[in-house]
């Protein structure tokens, strides 16, 4: 393991620094379109909320592997949308964690007492000041723990993009195992480098967590 | 009030014949009622009859099934973006305070007039620090909600409706969630606001505080208004039966 590591440090680095960007990014694009979806199941319409029920239960019950294979190879047959490995990895992982991200988000309004919207109403706000400053931040303090949970299992989903021959950490060290045939010293060296990025992310999200606790509650 | 000065004064609040249903079930039934500037109007009955259904329906917070709410000039439609004009100007006080929790008193009291009413902040923090005083709450200003007690927590809830200068204040059963010790501070400020001239519109068990300074009592069973009549009149001589028994009940 020292040996793959002196030799291919620099490089394993480098890999850890895409998997990290493009699992933050997936989470990004999959949280913003997560939380659409997910004001959406809590909508006054119900057409809204069981169009944005469909939609969270479909990506949810769809492997990544097979939403990757559908934005690389399915996209191009389908519309000749021709998406680079980077571009249907992105998307795939957007997919995924936009309907758990959806979940989320709903779960965090609905952790909401009803009251609290009422008070604001009842001040005269409208929909999108009490979202703003009364029901938005006592949600996302509710968010937090989980959504770290969402990055860490869209950050290990991430090394599926390897199968669609995206190079991110995965990817490289199968590369590393084909050149010097060191097989164990590479799995051992990926597992330690996943453990600790992940355990980091927990950390930071604790860290959050702690911040953003209201005093007193 | 004077007689000849009611009848020359137009209602703050009138409602004529509503109809409130959940699904099949009736919870406001034919209700009509006028409420005129500087009244005090007590609503009393026993639980479940539809007097918090009736102040939610007044600021939209329900809508109706039929009949018309009408303030000041506005026809109140639940849902509708009218009704933001209504709820500015009405005041809500809640039985369990619904004070916001990540924020402090203060910013509790001043949240409303500065994003509602895009009042300048300093404006509506010299405001809010004068209504902390009046609620006797000066000291506390910078706590958060949770610190409080429960009586604290609505004398908050009153600074923060004040904050608006609302023409009408419903109060929800205020002190029905309180601790017996704590009710008589919610109380006092309430009547300190009553004396003011404020219109005030109160769900309450709280009979002795009706008496005092109600302008009239209203008895509500069944989701219908079943006596009307000054609070002293309906207690020493309730005309309906079921008054009579409710009144035995609570006294």
């Amino acid at each position: 393991m020292s040996s793959v590591f002196a030799d291919y440090g620099a490089l394993l680095l480098r890999a850890a620094g895409i998997t990290l960007w493009i699992s933050w990014l997936g989470l990004l694009l999959g949280g913003l379109l997560g939380a659409a979806v997910g004001l959406a199941r809590t909508s006054r319409w119900r057409v809204l909320r069981i169009l944005a029920l469909l939609y969270t239960e479909l990506f949810r019950s769809i492997p990544v592997l097979i939403l990757m294979f559908f934005c690389y190879f399915g996209l191009p047959l389908l519309v000749g949308l021709d998406l680079s490995p980077f571009a249907a990895a992105t998307a795939a992982l957007m997919f995924a964690a936009s309907s758990l991200m959806a979940e989320v988000v709903r779960a965090g309004i609905d952790s909401v007492a009803r009251g609290q919207w009422e008070a604001a109403f009842a001040s005269g706000m409208r929909y999108r000041q009490v979202m703003r400053h009364i029901v938005g931040p006592q949600a996302v303090r509710v968010m937090l723990p989980p959504s770290v949970g969402v990055y860490i299992a869209t950050l290990k989903e991430s090394s599926l993009a390897s199968i669609i021959g995206y190079v991110e950490l995965t990817k490289t060290a199968l590369l590393i195992r084909e050149t010097t045939g060191q097989s164990l010293e590479v799995l051992a060296t990926i597992t330690l480098l996943y453990f600790v990025i992940n355990y980091g992310i927990s950390l930071v999200g604790g860290a959050l967590e702690r911040k953003y606790a209201i005093a007193h509650y | 009030m004077h007689p000849a000065a009611a009848a020359t004064q137009r209602p703050i609040l009138r409602l004529e014949q509503v109809v409130k249903r959940f699904d099949r079930r009736v919870i406001l039934d034919d209700v009509s009622l006028a409420v005129l500037p500087g009244e005090v109007v007590v609503i009393i009955g026993p639980s479940g009859t539809g007097k918090s259904t009736l102040l939610r329906c007044v600021n939209g917070l329900e809508d109706i099934q039929g009949g018309h709410i009408f303030f000041e000039d506005h026809l109140v439609r639940a849902h509708s973006r009218s009704v933001i004009e209504v709820r500015k100007h009405i005041g809500m006080i809640f039985q369990s305070f619904n004070l916001y929790p990540h924020r402090t008193a203060l910013e509790n009291v001043m949240l409303a007039p500065v994003i509602v009413l895009k009042e300048p902040r300093p404006v509506v923090e010299q405001r809010a620090r004068e209504l902390f005083d009046k609620v006797r709450l000066g000291h506390r200003i910078d706590a958060y909600p949770g610190q409080l007690s429960g009586g604290e927590q609505q004398r908050v809830a009153i600074a923060r409706a004040l904050a608006m200068n609302p023409s009408l204040l419903m109060f929800d059963e205020p002190t029905s969630a309180l601790d017996p010790e704590t009710v008589g501070d919610v109380l006092a400020v309430m009547k300190d606001l009553a004396e003011e001239g404020r219109t005030m519109l109160v769900v309450t068990h709280e009979i002795g505080f009706a008496v005092e300074v109600g302008s009239r009592m209203i008895f509500m069973d069944e989701g219908r208004i079943v006596e009307e009549a000054p609070p002293r009149e309906m207690l020493a001589n309730p005309k309906n039966p079921r008054t009579q028994q409710f009144l035995r009940s609570i006294l």
